[in-house]
């Protein structure tokens, strides 16, 4: 894949302070390159009125250059109106927004930007081929540099050998992979998405998410709006989760998402020396109410699946399961709104 | 460079899309029933020619009704192609979700909608001016005759479907699709209205007077068509019918004996140019 090389200096942290409502933000990956702490996007203030309807309040937060920030929240939170307003296609009621350092009506620097929307929708009688070659033109490329260009993005996201069939026969997940592939024929130093893998199959998946780990680790910025934890944290930096229109938290994923260790554990029987002794280790223990032999045991570190084990040894019980248990993207928001509130 | 995209690229929906097609064909149709026609209704009248006092006359007569009408079809067909052509010149794109991928590129929101209004611009007046010379080269081809000022003529038929084209521009920048199509429908269906008016006002004075001029503003293209008729009567047949005292039998809901006001050309001109210009600023300010 050839993509931009950024350059690799090491240069002091610049532009406005982290905005982040919630935890500090954590530094991007050290694989960045050295302008990794420009920022990509900063938003500052942002606020977006439909008519009577607050879409997005008081929203502030900077991404880094060679960052992949994830922007994870609900239907309906205003992730896509966040996003509408970095592409202009929405005007802000109030706030400033600046992509790559430039205010977002600047021509310049939207040509390094590239954009897949939500539900991605193309004019069907064009080719694919056709399609790429009319957005590649609209970002100013032309000739062998954009044919060589075309050629590249179809291989990058699998779809070479489809340069002459028309958009109208294409499938859901194809139509996906072509819209990917308008956003990444400039070039961008910034790739804003908004729900990558909607219509996807899994292989799809897959195969979208690598594609972007490729291009984080080439240096590209990633602005990826998304309601699927999967994606995020296969592919992103840092996160900030939005509900109602207003910024909950940002961070790392693992400082989000793995605060608290849960396992579950699955036993032969459950005794009542079992359960005092795992209250002995346990921050909290809570039983299956659909299977009695079942437990759900929250511990301070991840070290002490081990321990246990060793107490399901002693108690001569039968160890079926011990897993770590993922919070649910819902139990995060519900965690996180709780956290917040007074006296908490 | 931004605008000469979109406009290629609207010129190659357009050609992408049946209607255009459906319009060339039903067009050609249109043309070799209307030569059939003209064939035999001609030689009808060279048949009957000998019985009248002046034959010439009666078959010059024949000659400029048949251009009027023939013309009056071309500027009628013009219209509505211009109508459902582009009614969903914006708001298509905007209720299919298929502009967040162009606006969002690197061009101005003005370049989208003056490329549009360019690309059919450029259609619809290529097809009016084809349309225009099918017809009257059929009449000349079979009646030997030819408007003395059939460019003028063409001029104000052009300017006819770029009125026309401003105004579904505009509307489709604010209204949905078919709430722009029924506005743009009943104002080129209803403005023939002020020439009715028109006939009257000689008779009923100021306020016909004002209605038709307010009219003729909302939407010129019935004024231009009356400009039009103007120029595809020989002059020289204004002083003969004056002669006689008959001028006022040529003032019709379909002819005129004068060219369009000055003013009331101005005013079309500037629509064509200030209403797109509306669009532009509306598109400039919506969110998508």
């Amino acid at each position: 894949m050839q993509l931009n090389s950024k350059s690799a200096t090491n240069q002091e942290p610049v532009g406005p302070p982290v905005y982040s409502k919630g935890e500090p933000s954590r530094s991007p990956s050290p694989a960045k390159s050295g302008d990794s702490r420009l920022p990509a996007v900063e938003i500052q203030g942002l606020r977006k009125v439909y008519r009577q309807i607050i879409a997005v309040d008081d929203v502030s937060l900077v991404t880094y250059r060679g960052e992949a920030f994830g922007f994870l929240g609900p239907n309906g939170a205003g992730k896509s109106t966040v996003v509408k307003i970095l592409t202009g296609l929405v005007a802000p009621t109030k706030g400033t927004v600046r992509v790559l350092g430039q205010p977002i009506n600047h021509i310049e620097s939207r040509r390094r930007v590239g954009y897949l929307p939500e539900f991605p929708s193309f004019h069907r009688w064009f080719k694919a081929r056709d399609f790429l070659e009319f957005h590649g033109r609209l970002y100013g490329l032309r000739g062998a540099v954009l044919e060589k260009r075309i050629t590249e993005v179809l291989e990058m996201v699998g779809l070479s050998g489809r340069e002459h069939q028309k958009l109208g026969t294409f499938s859901k997940g194809m139509l996906q992979r072509i819209g990917l592939a308008q956003a990444l024929i400039n070039k961008p130093d910034l790739v804003i998405l908004d729900e990558l893998v909607s219509g996807l199959d899994p292989v799809g998946q897959r195969d979208m998410r690598d594609l972007l780990r490729e291009l984080r680790e080439e240096g590209t910025s990633i602005f990826l709006n998304s309601h699927l934890l999967a994606d995020v944290e296969a592919i992103c930096d840092r996160v900030a989760i939005i509900n109602q229109g207003r910024i909950l938290k940002v961070g790392a994923p693992a400082e989000l998402f793995d605060k608290r260790r849960v396992f579950e554990v699955r036993v032969s029987h459950v005794t009542e020396e079992l359960l005092l002794r795992l209250k002995a280790v346990a921050l909290s223990i809570e039983a299956q109410e659909d299977d009695p032999s079942s437990l759900q045991v929250e511990v301070q570190r991840d070290e002490q699946a081990a321990d246990i084990a060793d107490i399901v040894y002693a108690c001569g019980a039968r160890l079926y399961t011990l897993a770590p248990r993922r919070l649910s993207l819902e139990q995060i928001f519900f965690d996180t709104i709780d956290a917040l509130k007074p006296g908490n | 460079m931004g605008l000469l995209l979109i406009t290629r690229f609207t010129i190659q929906e357009a050609f992408h899309r049946w209607l255009l097609l459906a319009m060339l064909v039903l067009n050609i149709l249109l043309l070799a029933v209307f030569a059939l026609m003209l064939n035999s209704a001609y030689s009808i009248q060279l048949a009957n020619a000998p019985n009248h006092s002046d034959p010439q006359l009666f078959l010059l007569e024949f000659d400029i009704i048949i251009s009027i009408l023939s013309v009056w079809a071309a500027y009628l067909l013009s219209g509505a192609l211009t109508i459902v052509l582009s009614i969903n010149m914006v708001s298509g794109e905007m209720e299919a979700n298929t502009f967040s991928v162009v606006v969002s590129k690197p061009l101005r929101r003005a370049e989208i909608i003056f490329g549009k209004w360019l690309g059919y611009a450029l259609i619809l007046t290529i097809y009016t001016a084809m349309l225009f010379f099918t017809f009257l080269g059929l009449i000349y081809w079979r009646t030997g005759y030819f408007p003395e000022n059939a460019l003028p003529a063409l001029g104000m038929i052009e300017i006819s479907t770029l009125v026309l084209l401003a105004l579904t521009t505009l509307g489709s920048t604010i209204f949905p699709t078919l709430v722009n199509g029924a506005i743009a429908i009943m104002l080129f269906i209803g403005a023939p209205l002020a020439s009715f008016v028109q006939l009257i006002t000689a008779s009923q004075g100021q306020t016909t007077q004002n209605i038709t001029t307010f009219v003729n503003l909302v939407i010129p293209t019935d004024a231009l068509w009356h400009g039009a008729s103007y120029y595809l009567v020989p002059s020289f047949v204004f002083s003969l019918v004056q002669e006689r005292g008959l001028l006022f039998s040529l003032n019709t809901p379909f002819t005129s004996i004068q060219p369009i006001a000055p003013a009331l050309f101005a005013w079309a001109i500037l629509y064509c140019i200030a209403l797109p210009v509306g669009g532009a600023v509306r598109f400039q300010r919506r969110d998508l």
